[in-house]
C-alpha cells in the first residue's frame, strides 16, 4: 500500500514536471496558484502518509505539538505567494525546479506529519488563521494598482483576487457547516463525539 | 449532561480566574465610563476639551467599551458553560492577556499617538489622519484590535471544541431538533449550551471577516497604493463589529437563565420556543448588520430593505422567550429580592426597552432623519448600559455576594438605574430633537439634554463604582467559595 502511494505521488510529480502540461498550469495566474501549487503540496501529504510510520523518534518528539513543523509550512507558502517568487519559478527552470522540490518536501511533508501532532484548538486556529489571510490577500490582488508579477496580466491578476476570495468564503462555509452538523471525515471517526467532530478532526484526524 | 468540566486538567482555579476577568472588567468599565462623562462634559460645556482630544476620547470610549463589553459577558458565558462541557482555564486565561496586551496598543494609540478616526475605524479614514496622528498610531490600534480578535476567537474555538466533544455538533448545541419538533425540549441542551453555541458562532464568523478587513487596512496603511472599494469594507467592519457587540448581550444574558432561577427556586424551563428562538436569532445576527448602511445609498436596495425587517425580526425572538421566562420564573414565586436578581431582572428590562428605538431606527424612513443624531447612542446605552452591563453586575454581585449585607449595593443599585435612566433619556430626548451625535461642540440650545445627561452619567457612575468596590471587598471570599448554587 505504501509502495503504491509514493509510487502515485512520484508518478504525479512527474506528470506535472511534464513541460506541456507544466506551462499549461504556469502560464495563468489562478491555475498557477490554486491548482499547481496546492496539487505539489498534496503530493508531500501525501509522501507523509508513507513516511509516517518511519519517521525517527527524535523527530517526532523535536516536532513538539506540531509547532515547528506548521511554522515550515506556513514559511514555504508565505515564500512562494509572494509574486516575485512566482516570476521567478516562471523564467527560471532551476526556480520552477526548487518549487517543485520544496513544496512537495519542506511544505507537504510537514504538514502531513505535524497537523496530526498539532492539538484540535491549534488546528482550528490554523484553520480560522488562513482563511481570513486567503480573503486578505485576495482583496490586495483586488486592490492592486499595478501587476504585481511582471509575467501575469491585470485581468489573470484580478481572476487571480476573485479566485481567493471563493476559495475562502468556500473554505469557511465548509468548516461551519461541517461543525454544525458534526460532520467528521471518514480518517478521524475514532469516537466523532468523543473527539469533537470535525473541528477537532479537521482534516487530519486524531 | 452536565460533567465535572475541567477537574485535574489544570491547576488554575477556574473560578480565580473568572473572578480576574471580572476584575479587569470593573476598572476598564469605570474608566471608560469616566471617558464617556467627558465626552458629555465637554459638550455641556461645563469642562474644556479641545476637539482634536475629543476625537481621541470618543475612539478610546468606543473601542474599550466593546472590548470589555466582550470580556466581561465571555466571562458570565465561560463560568456557567464549563458546568455542561470541558473547556481550558488555560485559553480562558489566554483570552484576558491578549486582550490586555490589545487594549494598551489601543490606548497608546489614543492617548499618546492621538488616534482618533473612532472605534469603527473605517476604511480608509486610519490612513487619512490630515496630520492628527501618524501612521504607526493607527497601526498600533489596528494591531490591538486584531490582539483582542485573537483572543476572543481562541477562547470561542476552545468552547466550541468542548461542546463538540459532548454534542457532536453545533447544530446539536444549538437545540435545532427541539426547535423544530425532532424531540423534546425538554430534552435539548441547557440553555447556557445553547447561548454559547450561538455566541461561538457568530463571533468566530465575524472574527474571520474582521481580520481580512484589519489586514487589509494595515497594508493600505503602509502601501497606500493598495487600495480597497470602502464600501465593501465598510461592510466588513460592521459584519465584525455589530456581530461581537450584539453577542455580548447574547452571553450576558446566560447570567438571567441561571441567577434568576436560583433566587426564585425554580427551573428556567425550556422548549421548541426557546430553542426556535435562538436558532432565529442566530440567522438573524449574522444577516442584520446592514441596518448600519441604511445611509449608504450605493449599497443594493435590498439589502436595506433585508437590513430593515431583519432589524425589526432580530433581537425579538430570544428576547421574548427571555422576558417571557423571566416573568414566569419571578411571579408568585416568593423570591426576596436582593441585588443580583434585581440586576439582572433589570438587564432584561433594559435590553427589552433599548430594543424599542432601535428597532425605530432600523427603519429606513426614520434612519434617514434619525441616524447621525444622539438618538442611536440613546438607543445603545440603553440595552448596553442598562441591559448587558446590568446582567454582568447582577453577576458580579451574585458571585461575591454574602447574603447579609446588601444596603450598599442597593445604594449603588439605586444610583446606577437612576442615573442610568437619565442619561439615556437625555439622548433619546436630544436625538429626537435632531442634536447630532459625535459632534465635540455643540450650540447654545442642545446644553441642557447635554448637562442633565451629565449629571444621569455621574449617577450612573457613582452606582457602579459602589457596585464595583463591593465586588473587590468580596473577591477574596468568592476565590474560595463555592457557587450560591452549590
Amino acid at each position: 500500500m505504501n509502495a503504491r502511494l509514493l509510487a502515485a505521488a512520484t508518478g504525479s510529480w512527474l506528470v506535472l514536471w511534464l513541460p506541456p502540461i507544466r506551462h499549461t498550469l504556469e502560464s495563468d495566474m489562478v491555475l498557477h496558484m490554486a491548482v499547481q501549487v496546492p496539487l505539489l503540496i498534496m503530493l508531500g501529504v501525501l509522501v507523509a502518509v508513507v513516511a509516517r510510520d518511519r519517521e525517527p523518534r527524535w523527530l517526532a518528539d523535536a516536532d513538539w505539538l506540531g509547532i515547528p513543523g506548521i511554522v515550515a509550512v506556513v514559511l514555504g507558502t508565505s515564500f512562494w505567494m509572494l509574486p516575485r517568487a512566482l516570476d521567478q519559478a516562471v523564467s527560471d527552470p532551476w526556480a520552477d525546479l526548487i518549487k517543485f522540490l520544496s513544496l512537495p518536501l519542506l511544505v507537504g511533508v510537514p504538514l502531513g506529519l505535524s497537523w496530526r501532532r498539532m492539538p484540535p484548538l491549534g488546528r482550528a486556529f490554523i484553520w480560522a488563521n488562513f482563511i481570513p489571510k486567503l480573503g486578505a490577500i485576495g482583496g490586495l490582488y483586488l486592490g492592486a494598482p499595478t501587476r504585481l508579477c511582471a509575467y501575469y496580466r491585470l485581468d489573470q491578476q484580478e481572476l487571480a483576487g476573485w479566485t481567493l476570495i471563493a476559495i475562502a468564503v468556500a473554505l469557511g462555509m465548509t468548516w461551519f457547516f461541517a461543525a454544525f452538523v458534526g460532520w467528521t471525515p471518514s480518517c478521524a471517526k475514532q469516537s466523532p463525539r468523543r473527539s469533537g467532530g470535525f473541528l477537532i478532526a479537521a482534516v487530519g484526524g486524531n | 449532561m452536565t460533567i465535572a468540566a475541567t477537574a485535574g486538567r489544570t491547576a488554575i482555579n477556574p473560578r480565580a480566574a473568572v473572578l480576574a476577568y471580572l476584575a479587569v472588567s470593573g476598572i476598564v468599565l469605570l474608566l471608560m465610563m469616566l471617558l464617556g462623562l467627558t465626552m458629555r462634559l465637554a459638550q455641556a460645556q461645563w469642562i474644556d476639551v479641545s476637539p482634536d482630544f475629543f476625537y481621541v476620547v470618543m475612539t478610546m470610549h468606543g473601542a474599550g467599551m466593546v472590548g470589555i463589553a466582550g470580556l466581561c459577558s465571555a466571562a458570565v458565558m465561560w463560568h456557567f458553560v464549563r458546568r455542561h462541557v470541558p473547556v481550558s482555564t488555560a485559553v480562558f486565561l489566554t483570552n484576558l492577556v491578549f486582550f490586555l496586551i490589545g487594549a494598551v496598543l489601543i490606548l497608546g494609540a489614543g492617548f499618546i499617538g492621538g488616534f482618533g478616526a473612532a472605534w469603527t475605524f473605517l476604511f480608509p479614514l486610519p490612513a487619512h489622519s490630515g496630520g492628527l496622528w501618524s501612521v504607526n498610531a493607527a497601526a498600533a490600534y489596528l494591531v490591538g484590535l486584531i490582539f483582542i480578535g485573537v483572543g476572543f476567537l481562541l477562547l470561542h474555538l476552545d468552547i466550541a471544541r468542548g461542546i463538540l466533544s459532548v454534542y457532536g455538533g453545533l447544530g446539536a448545541a444549538l437545540g435545532v431538533k427541539q426547535a423544530f419538533g425532532l424531540a423534546h425540549g425538554e430534552e435539548g441542551p441547557p440553555p447556557a449550551v445553547t447561548a454559547s453555541t450561538m455566541a461561538l458562532i457568530a463571533n468566530i464568523l465575524g472574527i474571520l471577516v474582521g481580520a481580512a478587513v484589519l489586514i487589509i487596512s494595515l497594508v493600505n496603511l503602509y502601501v497606500p497604493s493598495f487600495t480597497f472599494n470602502a464600501l465593501a469594507a465598510k461592510n466588513l467592519i460592521y459584519y465584525f463589529g455589530h456581530t461581537f457587540i450584539n453577542v455580548t448581550i447574547y452571553m450576558a444574558v446566560i447570567a438571567v437563565y441561571e441567577i434568576l432561577p436560583i433566587y426564585a427556586h425554580r427551573a428556567w424551563k425550556t422548549n421548541w420556543a426557546f430553542y426556535l428562538a435562538w436558532v432565529l436569532s442566530t440567522v438573524f445576527v449574522l444577516t442584520v448588520y446592514t441596518h448600519h448602511l441604511l445611509m449608504d445609498f450605493a449599497m443594493p436596495t435590498w439589502t436595506l430593505v433585508a437590513g430593515q425587517v431583519i432589524s425589526w425580526l432580530s433581537g425579538l425572538p430570544v428576547l421574548l422567550v427571555t422576558a417571557f421566562g423571566t416573568l414566569t420564573v419571578v411571579y408568585r414565586s416568593g423570591l426576596r429580592w436582593n441585588p443580583a436578581a434585581a440586576l439582572v431582572f433589570l438587564g432584561v428590562a433594559g435590553w427589552a426597552i433599548g430594543v424599542i428605538p432601535a428597532i425605530a431606527d432600523g427603519t429606513i424612513a426614520v434612519n434617514s432623519v434619525m441616524h447621525n443624531t444622539q438618538w442611536v447612542p440613546g438607543h445603545f446605552h440603553t440595552y448596553l448600559l442598562l441591559g448587558m452591563v446590568a446582567m454582568v453586575l447582577g453577576f458580579m454581585t451574585y458571585l461575591t455576594n454574602p447574603q447579609s449585607r446588601y444596603g450598599v449595593a442597593w445604594l449603588g443599585y439605586w444610583l446606577y438605574l437612576l442615573g442610568g435612566v437619565v442619561f439615556v433619556l437625555a439622548f433619546l430626548s436630544a436625538g429626537s430633537a435632531s442634536v447630532p451625535r459625535r459632534y465635540a461642540v455643540h450650540v447654545a440650545q442642545w446644553l441642557p439634554y447635554d448637562r442633565i445627561g451629565s449629571i444621569g452619567a455621574a449617577c450612573a457612575i457613582a452606582g457602579v463604582l459602589i457596585l464595583i468596590v463591593r465586588f473587590f471587598v468580596g473577591m477574596r471570599t468568592a476565590a474560595s467559595a463555592q457557587d450560591p448554587s452549590g
